[in-house]
C-alpha cells in the first residue's frame, strides 16, 4: 500500500487556506449569477434606465469569478482525496450519477452565463432562456457538493442512503437542504459585498441596491444560521462554537455598518468592509472545517489502523506478485509459438494432444490439435469465431498478423494445414463396401450425404464439422468412431462395427476433403 | 480501501471517461496551448507591423478561445477528475499518493495560468500603446505557463504506461521522469500546435472577409503546422519506441477492436489518409488557398480530434490489464490482493456487499463477482457487452476460461476470487449468456439497481 503523502497539520492547513480561496470565488459567481439575473428579469427589455445596465456590469465579471472558482477548487479536491479517502471516495461512489453530471452542470451554466455576459447577438427571450438555464444548472453545483460533503461526514448514514434506493432521507436530508440554502445566502452576501465594494460609486442607486441586497442577503443567514446550527448531526463543541460566534459577531457588525450607520451617513469605507467580509468568511470557514474534522479525525485514525493490518496480511504477497509483472511484461504476444503457450495450451496442452491442464474440467474436451488437418480459411474462421457448445471461445482480440503467426506455428509444429492422410493400411474392399452403406444409413443422418453437415443437425452445438475442409489424420478419426466424442452428440460405434469396417469409415469420412 | 461501485449503463465506464478527456485533451491541447500560441503570435505580429487587422484577429479569436478554453476545457479537465473519483476511485487515490506534489503544484500553475489568461484577456484594451509589449510578453508567459502544466500532467500520464523502476523501488522521480516522459511530453506539443494551427486556420476562414489578411494568416498557421509536423513525426516513433513491446504490440487492436481486428490495414490506411489531409492542408495554408482549404476545413478537424483520440486510446488500452503498471490491475484490485483474494474469497472480503445485503442468492453474487472483477472494462447490455463475450460457451467452458483470463488475453487482469467463486461467476454468465436471467442495464450492483430484473 501506498504511503499517505502528507497528513496532520500540514494537510488540514492546506485544506483550509485553498478552500478559503476556493469558496471565495464559488461564492462571488453564485452571487454575481444571482444578482444579475435578478436585475436582468427586472428590466424586461427596458435599456433606457440605468438599471438597465447593471446587469450586465455585474455578470462581465461572472467568466472571471467561476474560471477562478473552478480552478482553485482543484487544491481542496486534491487535498480531502488525499488527506480523507475514505470517507469522501465513499461519499462520491454514493453519489457518482450526480457527481459526475457536475460537468455537464458547470459546463451548460458557463457557457449559457458567458454567452449571456458577452451579449453575443440574438434575440431577448433566447437572453432570457439562457439566463435561467445557466443559473438554474449553476445553482445545481453547489447542491451536489453539499450532498457529498455531508454524505462524507456522516458514515452512519451511508447505508441507510443505499437502503433509501440512494436517496438522502430523514434529519440528513434536513441538514442538506439548510447547508445548501445557507451556501446560496452567503453567496448572495460576498456577492453583493464585493460588487458593492468594487463597482464604482457613482451610481447611487446602484449603491443602494446593492447595500440593500448585502442587507437581505445577511438577514437572511440570521434566519438560516441558527436553523443550520440546530440540524447538525452531532454537537459541535467549543472550538466550533468560538469560530461560530466570531463569525456571526463579524457579520453583525457588517449589517450594522451597511445598514443603520450608513442611513446616518456614516458608512464604513471599503478599507474597512472588505476584511470584515473576508474575515467573516474566514470564521465560518474555519467553523465548518472544525466540524467537518470531528468526525473526519477519529475515522482516519480507525482506517489508518486497518489499513496498516490489511498492509500486514497481504504482506506475502508482495514479492512475488511484483515478480509475476516483470516476467509477464517479457512475454510479448506478438508471435505463434508465445500465443499458443498462453492463450491455448491450458486447454489443448503443450503438445497439443487436447490433454491441457484443464481438459479435465471440460465436458467437451479440447480438440487434439495435432490430428487436424485443415486448411487456413477454416482454420481462421474456427479461432475467429470459437465453436459455440463448447469451451472454445473466440479469438478475434488477436489481429490478423497475430492469428496468421498462430496458424503458421501449428502447422509447422503439427501439420495442421497439412493434406489428407491415408489409413495406416489397407482396408478390405468388403469392409469398405459396408463402411459406405453404413455412412449412407448412420452417419450421413447428421453430417450429410456431401459430409457438409444435414439440415436435421443444423442445431447442433457443437455443431457438425464440415468435413469437406476440416478432418482429422486417420487415426483420430478412428479412435472417434470407434469412442465417440464425449459431450456431443457423436457416439462410439466400436461394439457395433468391426475394427476394418470402422478403418473404411475412417477412410470415406476423411476423403470428403479433397 | 473499497467505495460503492457505480457503472455508467450502457456507455461503460472508460467510454465515459474517454468522451471527457477527449473534449479536455483538444481543448487544452489545441486551444489552451496551440491557438493561443498563435493568438499571442498575431498580436506581436500585429504590434511589430502596426497591423489593426492582426490585432482584430487576435482580439476576436481570444474571445471565442478564453470562453471555450475557461468554460469547456477547465470543467472537462477537472471533469476527468470527478468522473475517476467516482468511476475509478482506488486508481485516482493511488495515483494521489504517488504523485501528490507535482498534483499540488500543478493546481498552483494551474490557478496561476487561468488568472494569467483572464488577466490577459481582460486588459487588452487597457494595456494598449505604450503598454502593448507587456501585454504581449503577459501572452507569451501565459503559453508558457500552459506549457508547464502539460510537462506535470505528462509525467502523470506516461508513469501509467512506463513506471520504469517504480514497482520496485517506489521512487518517485523514477516515476516521473520515466521513459515515455519525454517522448510524449514532445508529441504532445506537436499535437497541441498542429491543432492549434487548424483551429486557428479555421477561424480564420470563418470570420475574415478580407482576402490578402486572410492569405497572411494562413501562411502563418500553415508555417506552424508544417514545422510541428517534423517535430511530431519523429516524436511519435520516440513514443512508440519507449513503451514495452508487451504493450506496443496491441497498439492497432486498440483502435481496431474485435469488430475489425482482422482488416490491420485498414489501421494503417486511415492514418495515412489522416496524415496526407493534414500536410494537405498545412501546404494549402501556406500558398493560402481559401477555397480549398474551406472545403478539407472539416475532414481536417475530424482527422485531428481522431489522431488525438487515436493517441490517448492506444496509450489507454495498451497497458491493457494494469491501471498502473507492476502495482494495480484495470479492475483496480492490486496486484498483491489477487492471490490474497483466491485464497481468503472477494466476497467475504467485499465492505459493500457484505454491509448491503445479507442475500445468498447466488445471482447476487455472480453480479457483484461481476462488479469486482469485470465491469470497469465490461458492461451488461451495454458497449462491450459481458453477454457477447461468453456467447456459446459452455459453463465449465467459461469456468475454465475465467481461471486464465490474464494469460489468454494479454490485457486482461486475472479474476480474483476462489474457485468457488470463480464457479458462481460462470454459472452467472452461462445463465445471463442462455437468457436465463434478464438484466437491463445495471448501475448499482449491491443492491443490484438501475435494472429490470424478471
Amino acid at each position: 500500500m501506498l504511503v499517505k503523502p502528507l497528513g496532520g497539520e500540514l494537510l488540514r492547513g492546506l485544506l483550509f487556506v485553498s478552500f478559503y480561496l476556493h469558496l471565495s470565488f464559488v461564492l462571488l459567481a453564485i452571487g454575481t449569477a444571482i444578482i444579475s439575473l435578478f436585475y436582468f428579469l427586472g428590466n424586461r427589455g427596458d435599456k433606457s434606465t440605468g438599471e438597465a445596465r447593471w446587469d450586465r456590469e455585474i455578470l462581465r465579471t461572472f467568466m472571471a469569478h467561476k474560471s477562478l472558482a473552478a480552478v482553485l477548487g482543484v487544491g481542496p479536491l486534491l487535498l480531502i482525496q488525499v488527506g480523507h479517502s475514505v470517507p469522501f471516495f465513499s461519499s462520491i461512489g454514493l453519489w457518482a450519477p450526480v457527481w459526475m453530471a457536475l460537468i455537464l452542470l458547470l459546463i451548460v451554466a458557463s457557457l449559457a452565463i458567458d454567452v449571456l455576459g458577452h451579449r453575443i447577438r440574438g434575440r431577448r427571450s433566447w437572453h432570457l432562456g439562457l439566463g435561467i438555464i445557466g443559473l438554474a444548472s449553476f445553482l445545481g453545483v453547489p447542491a451536489v457538493f453539499v450532498v457529498v460533503l455531508v454524505t462524507a461526514e456522516n458514515p452512519e448514514g451511508w447505508f441507510a442512503i443505499i437502503k433509501n434506493n440512494f436517496r438522502l432521507a430523514g434529519p440528513l436530508a434536513l441538514h442538506w437542504l439548510l447547508r445548501y440554502l445557507h451556501i446560496l445566502g452567503a453567496a448572495i452576501v460576498i456577492g453583493a459585498a464585493f460588487h458593492y465594494l468594487f463597482s464604482k460609486r457613482k451610481d447611487s442607486r446602484k449603491d443602494s441596491a446593492l447595500s440593500r441586497w448585502l442587507v437581505i442577503g445577511i438577514l437572511i443567514q440570521f434566519v438560516l444560521g441558527p436553523l443550520l446550527y440546530l440540524s447538525l448531526p452531532r454537537r459541535p463543541g467549543a472550538a466550533a462554537n468560538l469560530f461560530l460566534l466570531i463569525g456571526v459577531i463579524g457579520a453583525g457588525l457588517l449589517l450594522r455598518s451597511v445598514y443603520y450607520l450608513k442611513n446616518k451617513g456614516r458608512a464604513m469605507g471599503i478599507k474597512t468592509l472588505a476584511p470584515i467580509s473576508a474575515l467573516v468568511l474566514f470564521f465560518m470557514l474555519l467553523t465548518r472545517q472544525t466540524l467537518q474534522d470531528k468526525t473526519f479525525l477519529p475515522l482516519e485514525r480507525e482506517y489508518q489502523a486497518k489499513a496498516a493490518i490489511y498492509e500486514k496480511t497481504l504482506g506475502p504477497f508482495r514479492q512475488p506478485s511484483v515478480q509475476k509483472y516483470q516476467s509477464d511484461l517479457d512475454i510479448v504476444y506478438d508471435r505463434g509459438a508465445v500465443i499458443y503457450s498462453r492463450s491455448c495450451a491450458f486447454c489443448h496442452g503443450d503438445a497439443a494432444d487436447g490433454d491441457g491442464p484443464e481438459a479435465k474440467n471440460l465436458a467437451v474436451p479440447p480438440e487434439n490439435l495435432s490430428a487436424v488437418r485443415t486448411d487456413r480459411r477454416t482454420l481462421h474462421k474456427i479461432i475467429l469465431a470459437g465453436t459455440p457448445g463448447s469451451g472454445m471461445p473466440y479469438f478475434s482480440f488477436f489481429d490478423r498478423s497475430k492469428i496468421q503467426g498462430l496458424m503458421d506455428y501449428l502447422d509447422q509444429k503439427w501439420g495442421v494445414l497439412g493434406p489428407n492422410e491415408p489409413p495406416p493400411g489397407p482396408v478390405p474392399q468388403a469392409a469398405l463396401e459396408q463402411a459406405q452403406k453404413i455412412y449412407d444409413q448412420t452417419c450421413a443422418q447428421c453430417h450429410g450425404q456431401d459430409g457438409r453437415g444435414s439440415r436435421q443437425a443444423q442445431d447442433f452445438r457443437p455443431s457438425v464439422p464440415d468435413l469437406t475442409v476440416y478432418n482429422l489424420t486417420p487415426q483420430r478419426t478412428f479412435a472417434i468412431i470407434s469412442n465417440g466424442y464425449p459431450g456431443t452428440v457423436m457416439s462410439g460405434f466400436s461394439a457395433a462395427y468391426s475394427e476394418d469396417v470402422r478403418w473404411g469409415l475412417a477412410k470415406i469420412i476423411n476423403d470428403k476433403r479433397k | 480501501m473499497q467505495f460503492p461501485i457505480f457503472q455508467v449503463p450502457y456507455l461503460g465506464n472508460g467510454l465515459t471517461i474517454a468522451l471527457d478527456g477527449i473534449v479536455h485533451v483538444v481543448i487544452s491541447h489545441g486551444f489552451a496551448i496551440g491557438a493561443m500560441a498563435i493568438i499571442v503570435l498575431s498580436e506581436y505580429l500585429g504590434f511589430k507591423n502596426s497591423s489593426r487587422r492582426w490585432e482584430s484577429f487576435a482580439k476576436d479569436f481570444l474571445r471565442f478561445s478564453v470562453i471555450i478554453i475557461t468554460g469547456v476545457g477547465a470543467v472537462t479537465g477537472v471533469g476527468l477528475w470527478l468522473i475517476t473519483s467516482a468511476l475509478s476511485p482506488r486508481s485516482i487515490g493511488s495515483m494521489l499518493r504517488v504523485f501528490f506534489w507535482p498534483w499540488f503544484l500543478e493546481w498552483i500553475v494551474f490557478s496561476l495560468e487561468v488568472s494569467v489568461l483572464l488577466i490577459y484577456y481582460f486588459l487588452w484594451d487597457r494595456w494598449s500603446a505604450k503598454k502593448k509589449k507587456q501585454h504581449i510578453r503577459l501572452g507569451f508567459s501565459y503559453v508558457l505557463l500552459a506549457l508547464f502544466s502539460a510537462v506535470l500532467i505528462t509525467g502523470i500520464l506516461g508513469f501509467m504506461l512506463t513506471p520504469d523502476g517504480w514497482p520496485w523501488n517506489k521512487s518517485f522521480w523514477a516515476a516521473f521522469f520515466n521513459p515515455s516522459f519525454l517522448p510524449q511530453l514532445l508529441l504532445r506539443t506537436g499535437l497541441s500546435f498542429i491543432m492549434g494551427a487548424v483551429f486557428s486556420a479555421g477561424y480564420c476562414l470563418a470570420t475574415r472577409r478580407d482576402a490578402d489578411f486572410r492569405r497572411e494568416a494562413l501562411r502563418l498557421c500553415g508555417k506552424v503546422a508544417l514545422v510541428l509536423f517534423a517535430v511530431t513525426a519523429v516524436a511519435s516513433a520516440w513514443y512508440l519506441q519507449s513503451i514495452p513491446s508487451r504493450f506496443r504490440t496491441h497498439a492497432a487492436f486498440a483502435i481496431l477492436t474485435s469488430k475489425l481486428s482482422q482488416h490491420p490495414e485498414l489501421f494503417y490506411l486511415i492514418n495515412a489518409a489522416g496524415a496526407l489531409i493534414l500536410v494537405a492542408f498545412a501546404l494549402l495554408s501556406l500558398r493560402g488557398s481559401s477555397s480549398i482549404l474551406r472545403a478539407l476545413l472539416v475532414p481536417a478537424l475530424l482527422f485531428s480530434l481522431g489522431f488525438v483520440s487515436e493517441f490517448e486510446r492506444i496509450r489507454e488500452f495498451t497497458r491493457g490489464p494494469y491501471l498502473m503498471p507492476g502495482y494495480m490491475y484495470s479492475n483496480q484490485v492490486l496486484l498483491e490482493e489477487n492471490p490474497f483474494y483466491n485464497e481468503a474469497g472477494l466476497l467475504k472480503n467485499s465492505f459493500w456487499f457484505n454491509k448491503t445485503t445479507d442475500n445468498p442468492d447466488p445471482i447476487k453474487q455472480g453480479v457483484y463477482l461481476f462488479a469486482q472483477n469485470c465491469s470497469s472494462c465490461h458492461t451488461i447490455s451495454g458497449i462491450n457487452d459481458i453477454k457477447d463475450r461468453v456467447q456459446g460457451r459452455t459453463e465449465d467452458g467459461i469456468y475454465v476460461i475465467l481461471g486464465h483470463t490474464r494469460e489468454m488475453v494479454p490485457f486482461m487482469p486475472p479474476f480474483s476470487g476462489t474457485e468457488e467463486e470463480r464457479k458462481i461467476l460462470a454459472h452467472f454468465f452461462f445463465a445471463l449468456s442462455e437468457g436465463e436471467i434478464k438484466l437491463g442495464a445495471p448501475s448499482r450492483f449491491a443492491p443490484l439497481a438501475g435494472s429490470k430484473n424478471e
